[in-house]
């Protein structure tokens, strides 16, 4: 995308430039009048977008279908008019049936689901011995296998990590703590590529940099 | 008689729909058209649902301006920008059934929402520079552990660590491929027989806390 | 200044240095070496050559929104580049409401947009949302949730989705998100049909995703704008992620340099204490 020629986009380019740096303006500064009005036309703007987008989702999903003969397309209309009821406290339980449906719709997708990729494939790729692998490979194999195992018993909470339990509840909570790190070191690069995505914005605003 | 609607009915849709779910994916070859019907459904509630939201920030935020609370300005440029961009928006879908059709919503769009949005959530990487400084030590074996594991991984992931020294990169990638997997998959086994667990109480009726008004 | 001294240091003055910092490298490349990493040389092995056929369709899904572009934007670029020289057809939909915004910024950064025709080579559906429901009804009805496309032209009207009615008819998945798409999609579609299916993800997800892809959920995962530099370098395209690593660079050696500061104070507070 190149530099905006057009007065209305080179203003907004401006716009967003400052409205940039009211939000820095908490963390580098204090918090002030400017990060409360950004942050607030932040929130205003998002619930707007928010509530449009769903509205045109229904339209099309429900509303133009129902229009176009589908009448069973009533029920979902109605029984989501019925999670409004929500704001009334004493027809308060009305609002119990779509989330019924919608809870019971979830967690049957998600039962269903979650078995093979997080159970099934999981160990048996954790279960599954190197084929001519070298000593890393097995070495690799090992730790990953005595890991998962240590790593689940400490999860066991209903026993006390004690006696039997207490060597490889304590070995179990040393490699959550090596995958936290690893988390944690990814969600640097995650939450540093976002700051250096602004850095990049604030310099091709001010032409210091090709856009 | 009316509290057998107000709970026991509704426990019971709640297992039905589950058991249905579970029982087209594990009794028939193809997707049925009932299961479809009800996950349209699900779907639909689901998009509706979403203007709760909406409803319940406009209500508290009129309630702020209306009794002057602190920041109840801010409330209002609030409300402002939002019926703004609400009425822009509706005016554009009704027109041409693209919201972004309209010229004022889609510079709001482009040049206000598009700056904001990409500028609030990444001042959170200030806050983890300054708590890497303060609040990151290796007190113990466990902290130790992990400050390793995150020093090397961020080493791999920053084409530095591999011009300091080839070895930050090996290790980096032992640790994201190796080294962080028993945790991570641990988490995720745990995750989901936690699912299932839920799931079936679910259908039991026994987990009532997503119902509105809790267990009446 | 003694180095208990330095924890007494206004931490805006780390924001300040932080916020320059990144701004230097941009001025001033330097360009340090990208390998590329296994899964990433996967990814773009399944997007390539004799993994995709002329004609096939597949899935491109926007779950991040304008905060993830610089995470997420330049894998999705490079991988819709791949896919559309090998002729494949992409149908792309979006579980984040400014997805629009992020369907111009891919017809912007993908100039391979300007050989193709709407509606015959690409289509864009559009919003959805509704978790784990709204995944699996797409696998078992795509009209269902799309009766339209995000332009309100019927399904029926669109060319390209003749015949396109479930997940049998989609050659592959891409998803690209900050949140839980992606596992939607793989306990959805994956496991329950075998379409093939790859994640774009933010780098926190990566390590979630990593295990995923050596179990054989995913056949290729690309990790946040590391996952991106290394995929332009694979098509030979350099781009926004690649300019981005100096940055990235210079942001995390300092990150670091934070800690071990930090932690020589613990060190030596230590040492002090025991004397």
């Amino acid at each position: 995308m190149a530099y905006p020629t057009a007065t209305l986009d080179v203003i907004g380019l401006w716009v967003g430039w400052f409205l940039m740096l009211m939000i820095y303006s908490l963390p580098l500064y204090k918090e002030n009048v400017a990060y409360r009005f950004a942050e607030h036309l932040f929130i205003g703007v998002t619930l707007a977008i928010t509530a449009i987008t769903n509205f045109s989702n229904i339209m099309r999903m429900c509303v133009t279908p129902l229009m176009q003969g589908d009448i069973l397309m009533i029920v979902p209309l109605i029984l989501g008019l019925m999670i409004f009821t929500m704001l009334i406290p004493e027809y308060r339980w009305i609002s119990r049936y779509p989330i019924a449906i919608m809870v019971g719709a979830g967690f049957g997708l998600g039962i269903r689901g979650t078995i093979k990729p997080n159970l099934q494939d999981a160990i048996i790729d954790t279960i599954t011995a190197p084929t001519g692998g070298g000593l890393v490979d097995w070495f690799n194999y090992i730790w990953v296998a005595v890991g998962l195992v240590c790593s689940i018993l400490y999860f066991m909470l209903t026993y006390e990590h004690s006696g039997v339990l207490k060597t490889p509840t304590r070995i179990g909570r040393l490699f959550l703590m090596i995958a936290l790190g690893g988390y944690f070191g990814n969600t640097v690069l995650f939450r540093f590529t976002m700051l250096t995505g602004r850095a990049q914005f604030f310099l091709q605003v001010l032409k210091l940099i090709p856009m | 008689m009316s509290n057998i609607f107000k709970q026991e009915v509704v426990y019971a849709l709640t297992g039905i729909v589950t058991l249905l779910m579970i029982v087209e994916y594990f009794f028939f070859a193809t997707n049925q058209i009932w299961a479809e019907t009800i996950r349209t459904w699900a779907v639909i509630i689901f998009n509706i649902s979403l203007f709760l939201g909406a409803i319940r920030l406009t209500m508290s935020h009129s309630v702020r301006i209306q009794g002057k609370r602190r920041d109840w300005q801010f409330s209002g440029i609030l409300l402002a920008i939002f019926a703004i961009m609400l009425l822009t928006g509706v005016a554009g879908y009704i027109s041409t059934g693209v919201q972004t059709s309209n010229g004022i919503y889609n510079w709001l769009f482009n040049y206000v929402y598009t700056p904001l949005g990409a500028t609030l959530y990444p001042i959170t990487g200030f806050y983890i520079f300054s708590a890497a400084y303060r609040a990151f030590r290796a007190r113990n074996i466990d902290a130790t552990l992990m400050l390793i594991a995150g020093c090397l991984v961020m080493l791999k992931n920053a084409p530095v660590g591999e011009a300091i020294w080839i070895g930050f990169a090996t290790l980096g990638n032992w640790v994201q491929f190796t080294g962080q997997v028993p945790g991570m998959r641990t988490l995720a086994i745990v995750g989901a027989l936690g699912l299932i667990a839920f799931g079936f109480r679910a259908l039991l009726g026994k987990e009532r806390g997503f119902y509105a008004g809790g267990g009446e | 200044m003694s180095l208990s001294k330095l924890a007494d240091i206004d931490r805006r003055v780390f924001y300040w240095i932080l916020f320059i910092a990144l701004m230097v490298p941009f001025l001033s490349p330097i360009g340090f070496p990208i390998t590329i990493a296994p899964n990433t040389q996967d990814l773009y092995d399944g997007v390539t050559g004799d993994e995709v056929g002329e004609g096939e369709v597949w899935i491109l899904n926007f779950g991040y929104g304008v905060s993830a572009w610089s995470e997420c934007h330049p894998a999705v670029t490079v991988c819709t580049k791949a896919l559309f020289r090998e002729g494949a057809k992409i149908i792309i939909t979006g579980t984040h409401y400014d997805v629009e915004l992020t369907y111009n910024k891919l017809l912007d950064t993908v100039p391979d947009f300007d050989d193709k025709v709407y509606g015959e080579d690409y289509v864009f559906l559009g919003y959805m949302t509704g978790g784990e429901s709204v995944v699996a009804q797409l696998g078992s009805n795509i009209a269902s949730v799309f009766p339209q496309d995000h332009f309100q032209t019927p399904y029926d009207d669109i060319p390209m989705l003749e015949g396109i009615e479930d997940h049998s008819d989609i050659a592959g998945v891409l998803s690209s998100d900050t949140g839980d798409y992606g596992g939607h999609f793989m306990t959805q579609w994956q496991s329950a049909y075998g379409t093939k299916l790859a994640e774009i993800g933010i780098a926190m997800n990566g390590s979630t995703d990593l295990p995923r892809w050596q179990a054989g959920n995913f056949f290729g995962v690309s990790v946040g704008s590391r996952g991106g530099a290394e995929l332009e370098l694979l098509i030979g395209e350099l781009g926004e992620a690649t300019t981005a690593m100096d940055s990235i660079s210079v942001s995390h050696l300092l990150l670091i340099l934070a800690i071990i500061l930090g932690n020589i104070g613990v060190i030596t507070d230590k040492l002090g204490g025991k004397n």
